[in-house]
C-alpha cells in the first residue's frame, strides 16, 4: 500500500509541477482546441499579452496574490461573469469584487489594449490553468461591450 | 501511521516542493512592523492613477493621471489643463512624472515624462519634455529626450525626474520588456538613468560622451524599471529604486557610469518561479543598498526632511503598489536598520512627495492625493 501511495504521489508530483509551465497549462483542452485553429491562434497571442500586461499581478499560473490581486485560475467571478470580465480587461476595474468568497478592493487601471488583444487575452485566460470556456471571445464581441 | 495521513503528507510535500523556490525568502531580512502612529486625510479625491505631482509656488498642486490628464488642483477645485501631449496610455505607460524646475520662480519650466509615440516605429517609448503653464494650458513645449525605438510592449517605462543643484536634470527609463537587449547595452536606450542639462543638451562630463555609438545622455545603466528617485539635498547623492521581477526590487545609490547588473545579476526569479540567473554579485556591477524579497512593487520615493515628522526625518518613504502601504525605511550610516508599514491597507501607493510645507503627500490609486498625519 505504501509503495502504491509513493508511486501515486510521484505521478501527482509530476502533474502538479507541470502546472508551473504556462505553455502546458491548456493541454487538457488541446484535442478540442486542435479542431479550432482560430481559437488556438488567439490563445497563443493572448499568452504574449498576458505575460506583458497581467502576469505581474495575477502571476504566471493565474493564482494572484491572496488578499491583494484576485486569482484568475478557477475564479468564479471570471467564469460566471463573462461580460464583466471582458469589461474589466477593456476598461479597468474599480470597486469591490468578490472572487471565490474573498473580497478584493485594489483598483485595476485601464490597460490600453486593442479589442483584438482583449479577446486574445480573454481566450488565453479562459482556457488556461484548468479554466474552460465553450465559447470563444471575438474582437467583435469585445467591441460591442460598452463602459 | 494511517494511510490517510501518509497521503496528506505526500500531498503537502508535493505542493511545498513545487511552490517554493529558495530564492523567494530573504535571509536575515530586517523585519517589517505595522505602525499605528499615522493616519491620513484625503486632499484631492477621486483620482484613478495619480502618477506624479508637483506643488506650484502658490501652494496649488499639479497632478498627472496616467491616462493622460494633467489636473491643476487649487482651492478645492480641479481644473484639467489643456494642450497636454498625447500619451500612449498602454500597460504601465501614460502620463508619468512631473517636477518644477529648480529655478521655477525665474524660468517657469515644468518637466514631464510620458509615453510618446513619436518616431517611425509602431508603439511608444518614454520621453522627457519641458513646458510652461499659461492659464489653463500647457505651452512652450520642448521635447528634450525621446528614448527609442518604440515598441508596443506595455512594460517598464520608468519614470521619475530629479534635479541636482548644478544645472542638471536626471530621469529614469525602464527596459521596456527587453531585458536581454537593452539594459546592458549603452548604445541602446532603456534600462537607464539619464542626465541632461536643463535645456536638454548633453553635459560634456557625462560618462559615455565620446564613446562610439553610445547614447551619451546615459548616466548609469543595468536597470530594470525605476519608478522612484530622490536626490539628497545636502550630499547631492541620487538614490533610485526599481522593480525586480518576482523578488529583487532594489534601492540603488547611483554613481556616474555604473552598471546596476540587470539581468546579469538579480535577487529575483522569473514570474513562473524558474531562475533567471544564479548570480547575485559580480565584479564591475553595483550591489543594492537594500533589496526586497518578495517584491513590494515600489513606486515613488521621498527623503523626509525638516521637523514635521521628527521620527521620520532623515529617513525615506517608499510606496508599495503590491502590498498597499507606505514603507518607512529608517537609515543609519546609509544602511536600512528598521522598516515600518505606514497607512497599511490604504491602496496601491503610486507616489510620495514632501510638499513645500514639509508635509508628506501620497498618491494612491483609486483614492487620490492624501496627506500623512501623525496621530
Amino acid at each position: 500500500m505504501k509503495t502504491l501511495i509513493l508511486i501515486a504521489s510521484s505521478i501527482l508530483w509530476l502533474f502538479v509541477c507541470n502546472q508551473n509551465k504556462p505553455e502546458k497549462t491548456f493541454s487538457a483542452n488541446y484535442i478540442s482546441i486542435q479542431q479550432d485553429t482560430l481559437l488556438t491562434a488567439s490563445i497563443k497571442r493572448g499568452k504574449v499579452v498576458y505575460e506583458d500586461f497581467c502576469m505581474q499581478c495575477h502571476m504566471a499560473t493565474g493564482e494572484g496574490i491572496p488578499g491583494t490581486f484576485p486569482p484568475l485560475a478557477q475564479a468564479d467571478f471570471l467564469l460566471e461573469n463573462r461580460v464583466k470580465a471582458i469589461k474589466a480587461v477593456k476598461y479597468g476595474l474599480k470597486g469591490e469584487v468578490k472572487v471565490n468568497g474573498a473580497i478584493y478592493t485594489s483598483i485595476m487601471a485601464p490597460l490600453g489594449l486593442y479589442d483584438e488583444e482583449v479577446a486574445d487575452v480573454m481566450n488565453y485566460i479562459l482556457n488556461s490553468w484548468n479554466n474552460t470556456s465553450s465559447k470563444m471571445v471575438t474582437e467583435k464581441e469585445v467591441a460591442q461591450i460598452e463602459k | 501511521m494511517k494511510n490517510g495521513t501518509l497521503v496528506f503528507l505526500a500531498l503537502l510535500t508535493t505542493f511545498l516542493a513545487c511552490g517554493q523556490n529558495p530564492k523567494e525568502v530573504k535571509a536575515n531580512d530586517i523585519p517589517i512592523t505595522v505602525s499605528e502612529a499615522y493616519s491620513h486625510e484625503v486632499i484631492v479625491p477621486d483620482l484613478i492613477n495619480p502618477w506624479g505631482m508637483a506643488f506650484l509656488p502658490d501652494g496649488s498642486l499639479l497632478v498627472t493621471e496616467k491616462s493622460g490628464e494633467l489636473i491643476h488642483f487649487k482651492e478645492g477645485v480641479k481644473t484639467e489643463i489643456s494642450g497636454v501631449p498625447e500619451v500612449y496610455n498602454r500597460g504601465q505607460g501614460g502620463l508619468l512624472d512631473i517636477r518644477l524646475s529648480p529655478d521655477y520662480a525665474k524660468d517657469n519650466w515644468i518637466y514631464i515624462t510620458y509615453s510618446s509615440t513619436e518616431g517611425d516605429e509602431k508603439g511608444g517609448n518614454t520621453a522627457l519634455m519641458r513646458a510652461k503653464l499659461s492659464g489653463n494650458s500647457l505651452t512652450d513645449q520642448e521635447v528634450l529626450y525621446k528614448a527609442s525605438p518604440n515598441t508596443t510592449k506595455g512594460q517598464h517605462w520608468g519614470s521619475r525626474i530629479v534635479f541636482d543643484n548644478s544645472g542638471h536634470v536626471y530621469f529614469t527609463v525602464g527596459e521596456r520588456g527587453e531585458r536581454d537587449v537593452n539594459p546592458q547595452d549603452i548604445t541602446r536606450d532603456n534600462g537607464k538613468v539619464y542626465r541632461l542639462n536643463l535645456d536638454g543638451s548633453i553635459p560634456s562630463d557625462n560618462p559615455f560622451v565620446g564613446q562610439a555609438n553610445a547614447k551619451e545622455a546615459i548616466w548609469s545603466y543595468g536597470h530594470r524599471n525605476p519608478q522612484g528617485m530622490i536626490i539628497n539635498p545636502e550630499t547631492q547623492e541620487i538614490w533610485v529604486h526599481e522593480h525586480g521581477p518576482r523578488g529583487g526590487d532594489e534601492i540603488n545609490v547611483i554613481k556616474k557610469g555604473a552598471n546596476y547588473g540587470w539581468p546579469v545579476i538579480t535577487y529575483g526569479i522569473n514570474y513562473s518561479g524558474t531562475d533567471i540567473t544564479d548570480e547575485t554579485k559580480k565584479e564591475g556591477m553595483e550591489q543594492p543598498l537594500y533589496y526586497w524579497v518578495p517584491s513590494i512593487a515600489p513606486s515613488g520615493m521621498t527623503l523626509v526632511t525638516g521637523n514635521k515628522y521628527p521620527e521620520l526625518s532623515g529617513n525615506i518613504l517608499v510606496g508599495s503598489l503590491k502590498f498597499v502601504y507606505l514603507e518607512a525605511l529608517y537609515l543609519a550610516n546609509d544602511k536600512v536598520v528598521k522598516r515600518e508599514k505606514l497607512l497599511d491597507g490604504i491602496g496601491r501607493v503610486r507616489n510620495v512627495v514632501q510638499g513645500p510645507d514639509g508635509l508628506i503627500y501620497i498618491g494612491v490609486e483609486g483614492v487620490g492625493i492624501v496627506k500623512l498625519i501623525k496621530n
